[in-house]
């Protein structure tokens, strides 16, 4: 894709990509000790500092990343690791969907990359800023900047913990902080009810399974926490069940 | 090189770039699809939850799982209830993690 100097993209796409990278900037700095963190973890498990950036490059997705590196680590079966990676990122297709309307008019390719950049932390900031300006100029501007400095901030600190990761001793557990980063996008999500009835269930039926050979608790346990949520959200009724209150 | 991985080399970038689709789709899926498709309620429902199961279910066996058996009180677990205190608290993105490790680090020298 040919990228036109900045000079010549039109007066609205840039006040949408200032306006966009303005809003996301303190955002991002969120980012960091995730990618450290990730960069370190993908090291932790034996990939070299190339398959590590590999992985970083073809998986743009924390949560992927750091979800499906003890099973590749642990050599679970590949269904089981694509299964898991899929339910990690299935949020997306809901911001997807949410998101589409106002992305649309724009070539096919360029909405392929759009979707590979879609990160939570844009689309948090997106909606509310899309549902006001008409011009998809502006709309395309404000989506790309903070997606592509979003991107570069993974990719950059990702690669500063691959190349650092070798310098921290084994005692240090510093794979617990692949734990503790999953956790903190898990808490925020927790807060509405039917939502952490499903993450209870899901995270007791894999501990109560843990010793179940391939990882298959972990897949029990996932449809285990989709159906607790379900119910819990069909017992409470619809109007109750919204996402954060 | 990577003698210990059970994936390595051909098979190892494969699956990275099968995890990879696994991301990116779903990611695109109605921005590239457009308008034309939509999401039936019920389907919606569940994808709501898939996010917070396979999280938990993830994250569950690391801290509540010690040496093959199940385990209420350790190190971990102490952990990971202060990343869990301090998301409850605050929002800075660097303090879940100076706290986890610094409650584990605490508890194994203490308990050691």
């Amino acid at each position: 894709m040919r990228i036109p100097s900045w000079s010549r993209l039109s007066p609205e796409f840039r006040a949408g990509a200032r306006e966009g990278f303005r809003t996301y900037l303190p955002l991002s700095i969120g980012l960091i000790p995730w990618a450290l963190v990730t960069g370190v973890a993908m090291r932790g498990i034996g990939l070299s500092a190339v398959e590590s950036m590999g992985m970083n490059l073809l998986v743009f997705a924390g949560a992927a990343q750091l979800g499906t590196l003890p099973l590749i680590a642990g050599g679970a079966p590949v269904w089981v690791i694509l299964a898991t990676a899929l339910a990690l990122n299935l949020r997306f297709v809901i911001f997807s969907a949410a998101i589409a309307r106002y992305l649309q008019e724009h070539r096919t390719s360029l909405r392929w990359l759009m979707g590979h950049l879609l990160t939570d932390g844009v689309f948090a900031i997106s909606m509310g800023p899309m549902l006001r300006q008409e011009n998809r100029d502006w709309r395309l501007g404000f989506y790309l900047a903070p997606s592509a400095w979003g991107w570069l901030l993974w990719q950059v600190f990702a690669l500063v913990g691959v190349l650092f990761a070798g310098l921290i001793p084994r005692g240090w557990s510093l794979e617990f902080m692949a734990t503790i980063a999953l956790m903190t996008i898990l808490l925020p999500m927790a807060r509405a009810r039917p939502m952490l009835l499903a993450a209870l269930a899901g995270g007791g039926v894999a501990v109560a399974l843990h010793a179940l050979p391939l990882r298959l608790g972990l897949f029990v346990g996932i449809l285990a926490g989709i159906a607790a949520g379900m119910l819990a959200e069909g017992r409470a009724g619809p109007a109750t069940a919204g996402e954060s209150r | 090189m990577d003698a210990g991985l059970p994936y390595a080399g051909a098979a190892l970038w494969l699956l990275f770039i099968a995890i990879g689709v696994a991301t990116t789709v779903p990611r695109a899926s109605f921005i590239v699809l457009g308008s034309r498709a939509a999401l039936p309620a019920v389907v919606q429902r569940a994808l709501r939850y898939a996010p917070a199961a396979a999280l938990a279910a993830v994250v569950a066996p690391d801290i509540f799982v010690s040496g093959g058996a199940p385990v209420i009180l350790s190190p971990r677990v102490g952990a990971a209830a202060a990343v869990v205190i301090v998301c409850l608290r605050w929002q800075n993105p660097w303090l879940p993690f100076i706290a986890g490790m610094a409650t584990l680090w605490g508890l194994r020298l203490v308990l050691s």
